[in-house]
């Protein structure tokens, strides 16, 4: 008996597992999603989504962000798709459009009644083109701005930076014994590379010129990292070599540190009553990055190629990005990405107040995306990596930088 | 006993299980990976995959990344498996003389072993945080202001968690094998007035040499697939000062797409590994006197 019911356990375990992977039925789809707070507002809204659409069941599969890549890959390269509509972070868009993964929107996206395609942020619409075709619609933003202390900056008189030289100054003299002017996040890879790049960004430079060549190792990136070094080394928290954004956003949350650049929806929460920040609630701004000109990510709905519910997908997609729901979402505290939502007196009321949408609005005007093009991920990796072999003075910065110029060219031969 | 053709005929027949077994889950991917490696193959243009012959070995040879992971791979087997074999070797020997509590101690040194190491590398990477850890709070308390992750220590954080982590391994091992050791040289160097380094260094380290070996053999074989606690703390980082073979290779294969050159630095791996356990295995031999 003891033997049947281990057997039982065993066999209904397996069929748990295979299940949770299975391709949708029809009238059915899964959905890939990371597990974040705007997952949260999305399953909620869905079901408003269900009572409408009695006909299609939404299947949820959230996860931290570090399985996604691989588990949309091996759906893709299924004969069937086990997902049929997944959340596309910004590097990988072109390389999953090229390989085939995602279906285009075009045509679906024209055929919509009332869907206002261009109502989205132009500069967060366009990170979902390839080849001219449109393979994902804006799910949710993370463009940086700068956070402030509010209150300190007012005690002691000073002004938003806007240029980096104004920020290296401004942080340098908030930095005391127990007080810290920046929280920054060098850690190897993606963060340092999405917090440096805005120092890039202020110093005019980019990973490639208009003709494609690589310039990391020009100029503009050698005084934009040499800046960045010694912002580190003078405003920094000690021993904050291999800081990424936990680390940061604690410290700033905890009065230790009086700035940081990051994702611009890091304001509410930081400003909520009872949250992370305690006492300091509410003595939280956000501003356009120094320089003006902001790293954007973005994460985008689309739908698989091999899903054999594209018709259900899209009816979702298109349900869930809608000026309507968009709109909703916002007043949830979902990241907004369309024009409507961010002038919308009701999401001024009912979200954060308009000082925080003209902010972000702002911020996504002339902002650029981290990276693109058919190996993101991977030079984003490169370079992050030699950023940080420069800052904790494994290499110098030409050293690194001329390292990284060679490591992408390497990777997109 | 001699056998007869049909019964030799049934004991080939009784292996073929096992043969099919090995062909499945070890020759057919060791062929399969070496097949890769001289392919241009990446997951992401699975339609467009084209014979570049050693093209892959290479790029890979070359690549300063590679070189790198292998430098702090070598560096942290080497750390970590020396450290592990005197702690391990120097507990065993005192448990060994324990007459209580033997049992309980000897339960209670083994359980790091028993800890999954993802979460081991999420433990340290909490414990030894330079915000909230609880070890960084207490140096500093004593004046010890240390960056446990900053690019001086990171591969000696690595270690240190690894030695705590598979130290009772080697503890076992040795335990094991000098409740094993005959009892009888010890006696007769105890009567002829040898002292304790004397019958360490000329009677237990000897008789303990095959024990030794083994253990050292398995634990560097382990050593050299050290991931988790990268993937968990550092990412490789900072710059990619604690970047190890595995993690490389998983970059390469699994975040890039490359499969074709993560299958090439696993052949150049296993090549090594092999190089590395013959080696071991010849200068571990005991010295023949003629």
């Amino acid at each position: 008996m003891k033997k049947l019911k281990l057997s039982a356990a065993m066999a209904a375990l397996a069929w748990a597992t295979i299940s949770t992977s299975q391709v949708a039925q029809a009238g059915e789809i899964n959905i890939i999603m990371e597990e974040v707070p705007d997952y949260d507002i999305v399953a909620k809204l869905t079901d408003q989504f269900t009572e409408q659409n009695p006909g299609i069941t939404v299947n949820f599969d959230a996860m931290p962000f570090d399985a996604m890549r691989d588990k949309i890959l091996t759906s893709s390269l299924a004969p069937s798709a086990t997902y049929d509509v997944i959340i596309i972070d910004n590097p990988w868009t072109d390389e999953f459009a090229r390989a085939g993964f995602l279906e285009p929107l075009d045509t679906l996206i024209s055929g919509q009644d009332g869907y206002a395609y261009e109502d989205f942020v132009p500069a967060l619409a366009d990170i979902s083109k390839v080849d001219g075709s449109i393979y994902g619609v804006p799910y949710y933003n993370y463009a940086l701005g700068l956070i402030v202390r509010q209150d300190i900056f007012d005690s002691k008189g000073l002004a938003i930076p806007k240029t980096i030289e104004d920020y290296m100054s401004v942080v340098k003299s908030l930095t005391t014994n127990d007080m810290y002017g920046a929280a920054m996040q060098p850690q190897k890879g993606y963060k340092i590379m999405e917090e440096w790049k805005n120092w890039l960004y202020a110093n005019g430079g980019e990973l490639f010129d208009d003709s494609g060549n690589v310039i990391i190792n020009n100029q503009a990136a050698v005084d934009a990292l040499n800046q960045y070094i010694e912002t580190h080394s003078q405003a920094a928290p000690p021993n904050s070599a291999n800081w990424g954004f936990d680390e940061a956003l604690r410290s700033v949350s905890s009065g230790k540190a009086a700035t940081m650049l990051s994702y611009n929806w890091m304001l509410p929460a930081l400003n909520a009553k009872g949250g992370m920040s305690g006492d300091l609630a509410g003595n939280f701004t956000l501003h356009p990055v120094p320089g003006g000109k902001s790293v954007l990510g973005l994460w985008s709905w689309g739908i698989t190629s091999n899903s054999n519910n594209k018709d259900d997908a899209w009816t979702f997609i298109s349900w869930i990005s809608s000026p309507e729901v968009a709109k909703q979402r916002a007043i949830m505290g979902g990241a907004p990405v369309r024009n409507s939502v961010m002038n919308s007196a009701e999401v001024w009321e009912k979200g954060y107040g308009k000082a925080y949408y003209s902010a972000l609005a702002d911020i996504l005007d002339g902002s650029a995306p981290l990276s693109s093009g058919n190996n993101a991920e991977e030079l984003i990796e490169i370079v992050g990596t030699e950023l940080s072999a420069a800052v904790t003075g494994q290499k110098s910065v030409k050293d690194a930088l001329d390292a990284a110029a060679n490591g992408v060219e390497r990777a997109i031969k | 006993m001699l056998m007869n053709a049909a019964q030799m005929h049934i004991k080939y027949k009784l292996i073929l299980p096992l043969v099919f077994l090995l062909f499945g889950i070890m020759l057919y991917p060791l062929f399969f990976s070496l097949w890769l490696s001289l392919q241009d193959y990446r997951l992401t243009r699975i339609n467009d995959v084209q014979f570049v012959g050693l093209e892959n070995f290479g790029l890979i040879a070359t690549d300063p990344s590679f070189l790198n992971a292998m430098g702090n791979t070598i560096s942290f087997v080497v750390g970590a498996v020396i450290l592990e074999l005197i702690l391990g070797l120097s507990l065993a020997l005192l448990i060994q003389k324990l007459v209580i509590f033997r049992g309980a101690i000897r339960s209670i040194l083994l359980a790091p072993m028993f800890i999954t190491p993802i979460a081991v590398g999420l433990m340290f990477r909490f414990l030894l945080n330079s915000e909230i850890g609880i070890i960084p709070f207490y140096l500093l308390k004593v004046g010890i202001s240390l960056d446990w992750f900053g690019p001086g220590l990171a591969l000696f954080s690595i270690v240190l968690i690894d030695v705590w982590q598979w130290t009772p391994f080697m503890l076992l091992m040795f335990l094991a094998g000098l409740e094993a050791l005959p009892k009888t040289p010890f006696e007769a160097a105890r009567v002829d007035g040898a002292g304790r380094w004397l019958t360490f260094s000329s009677i237990t380290l000897p008789l303990l040499r095959p024990v030794i070996v083994v253990a050292l053999i398995i634990r560097a074989l382990d050593a050299f697939k050290v991931f988790e606690y990268v993937f968990a703390i550092t990412r490789g980082g900072p710059g990619n000062s604690t970047e190890t073979i595995m993690y490389y290779i998983y970059q390469t294969g699994f975040r890039f797409f490359r499969m074709g050159e993560a299958a090439a630095a696993s052949i150049l791996l296993i090549i090594f590994i092999l190089i590395f356990v013959i080696l071991i295995v010849n200068l571990s031999r005991p010295k023949v006197i003629k």
